[in-house]
């Protein structure tokens, strides 16, 4: 099995490495957003001090961390899966003795994290020298930081690819998936801190797997979280890890035998 | 005359394809509803939390988003997937018949390809400019009107002209396909005013990648916030850029010799 995954990943850090130009260019489309509610949100705080205690200083280490954070978390599965299921080449995959997506999708997944971490590295160093948030880093809370970052991959990656595999069934998954990312940026506390939401979408969130994706290791990262609170928020990653892989298993299933590759 | 008739026969082939794809267009008029839902949200959880936003109140903004929405529609009507299609035409060498055609290159390449659809966007921009004016219970003066129309066809100019410099560098650097992401992965920062970003942004978004010039600018005309001098020169800066550009795409066809030769 290691030697499986030590050739894949070969193979996708070198066929990620020849996109690295158009991977600064998706990099850049990717910036935007968090740098455009930054500076809303530290604008707002300006004017008037706080925003229900939040400083400016405060949503500038938000977003910071933000950067990093989405970058560690997030998952490109349905770029890669759903044209491979559209066109046929699936068929291949599925000959070989190990499962398509939790082998190569998701190696390519890392590998494409990889590269985009290298080069957030330069472009994350010139916005903190831009904003100058003061942050507060913890050597306790990073190394806690690290399972909530990888739990919190494996969910959205699992999830991410349930719903490619929606592409067993029909060609409109681009629309799903935009809903999905709709639905993820307002509930995982990209659009803003999560404290902030009128409680009727607090409530919805907390019954939502996001925000134990993003809000919450931001938070820990911070060191806004007591112990209690990090235990909850621990205890419902796994929960939602769970029913993630649960999720996950059955769509594959019952897409697998819906499949019937193109031009077979 | 020429133009009309060129515009109505790739207005009646789009038609064609519109007609062919009716389920698709149904289902990205309901996705647009939805971020429209979505940005609307995101306005009222800021206003939840303050009064003001860089000196801008809550109509205005909604006002703002109507006239981002106008740029974006015009954008995704016709810039986006005529982009795709000369870059595409640009390495599989099919641009020579574009060429080869007696009528202004930089005209053919701009209308080859309408979503028509999408002209569905342009009455809900319209709405919410009309919404957030009248929510303002501010008192738009005629005179008021006529220059944020004037500055909103300059600044789509602008936006228009840039993207023209944009992919007649191609001309020049033939790998660059990337040519105009920079320009799509900004267009997201034109929902606030400039006004709210720190110096450095407002500069970028103002004079290199000039989305504010087409967003918050005509709007500041509508605010009757500019001198009549700033109304000239940003109108001035509107034939410039039509001026400039398609100097620049004379220029990047004369280097143009084909893919396949």
């Amino acid at each position: 099995m290691f030697e499986i995954f030590r050739r894949l990943w070969a193979l996708n850090w070198a066929e990620q490495w020849q996109y690295r130009a158009n991977l600064l260019m998706y990099l850049l489309f990717w910036l935007v957003s968090p740098v455009v509610y930054l500076a809303v949100w530290t604008t707002v705080a300006q004017t008037q001090g706080n925003v229900n205690g939040l400083t400016a200083n405060d949503f500038a280490a938000y977003y910071m961390v933000l950067l990093v954070v989405d970058v560690l978390t997030s998952q490109i599965t349905i770029h890669v899966l759903a044209p491979e299921i559209q066109n046929g080449n699936l068929s291949n995959r599925l000959l070989l003795p190990a499962h398509p997506v939790l082998t190569q999708v998701l190696v390519n997944n890392i590998a494409f994290k990889a590269l985009n971490l290298i080069a957030l590295v330069p472009i994350w160093l010139v916005l903190y020298l831009l904003f100058r948030p003061a942050l507060n880093l913890n050597a306790l809370y990073l190394l806690l930081a690290v399972p909530a970052l990888i739990v919190a991959f494996g969910i959205l990656f699992l999830l991410g690819s349930a719903l490619a595999l929606v592409a067993f069934w029909t060609t409109r998954v681009w629309a799903l998936w935009n809903f999905y990312s709709a639905v993820f940026m307002l509930f995982a506390g990209h659009f803003v801190p999560l404290a902030l939401l009128p409680p009727v979408l607090q409530t919805i969130a907390r019954l939502l797997p996001f925000p134990y994706t993003l809000y919450f290791p931001i938070q820990l990262i911070l060191g806004k979280l007591g112990p209690q609170d990090i235990a909850l928020n621990f205890g419902m990653q796994s929960v939602w890890l769970a029913l993630a892989w649960v999720i996950f298993r059955l769509v594959w299933r019952a897409g697998v035998r819906q499949f019937s590759a193109v031009g077979a | 005359m020429n133009a009309l008739r060129i515009i109505g026969a790739f207005l009646r082939l789009n038609v064609q394809v519109a007609l062919a794809y009716r389920s698709e267009a149904v289902v990205q008029i309901l996705l647009n509803l939805m971020w429209l839902g979505w940005e609307l949200t995101s306005l009222a959880i800021i206003f939840a939390n303050t009064n003001e936003l860089g000196g801008w109140g809550p109509a205005e903004l909604v006002a703002l988003l109507g006239v981002w929405r106008l740029v974006n529609t015009m954008m995704s009507i016709i810039v986006w997937p005529n982009t795709e299609k000369f870059n595409q035409g640009l390495r599989d060498g099919s641009l020579d018949y574009t060429f080869l055609q007696p009528a202004n290159s930089q005209f053919l390449v701009s209308v080859t390809r309408i979503e028509l659809w999408r002209l569905w966007d342009f009455v809900i921009a319209v709405v919410l400019i009309v919404a957030g004016l009248g929510m303002s219970g501010r008192v738009a003066t005629p005179a008021n009107i006529a220059t944020f129309l004037a500055l909103t066809v300059s600044g789509a100019a602008v936006l228009y002209s840039l993207w023209i410099v944009m992919i007649a560098v191609t001309f020049w650097f033939t790998r660059f396909d990337n040519n105009v992401t920079i320009l799509a992965a900004l267009m997201d920062a034109g929902r606030f005013p400039a006004q709210v970003y720190p110096f450095w942004l407002r500069l970028l978004i103002t004079f290199v990648i000039p989305i504010a010039v087409a967003t918050t600018v005509p709007l500041q005309g509508l605010r009757g916030e500019l001198a009549w001098w700033e109304t000239a020169g940003f109108l001035a800066l509107g034939v410039l850029a039509v001026w400039v550009s398609s100097r620049l795409w004379k220029a990047g066809v004369r280097r143009y010799s084909g893919a396949s030769s």
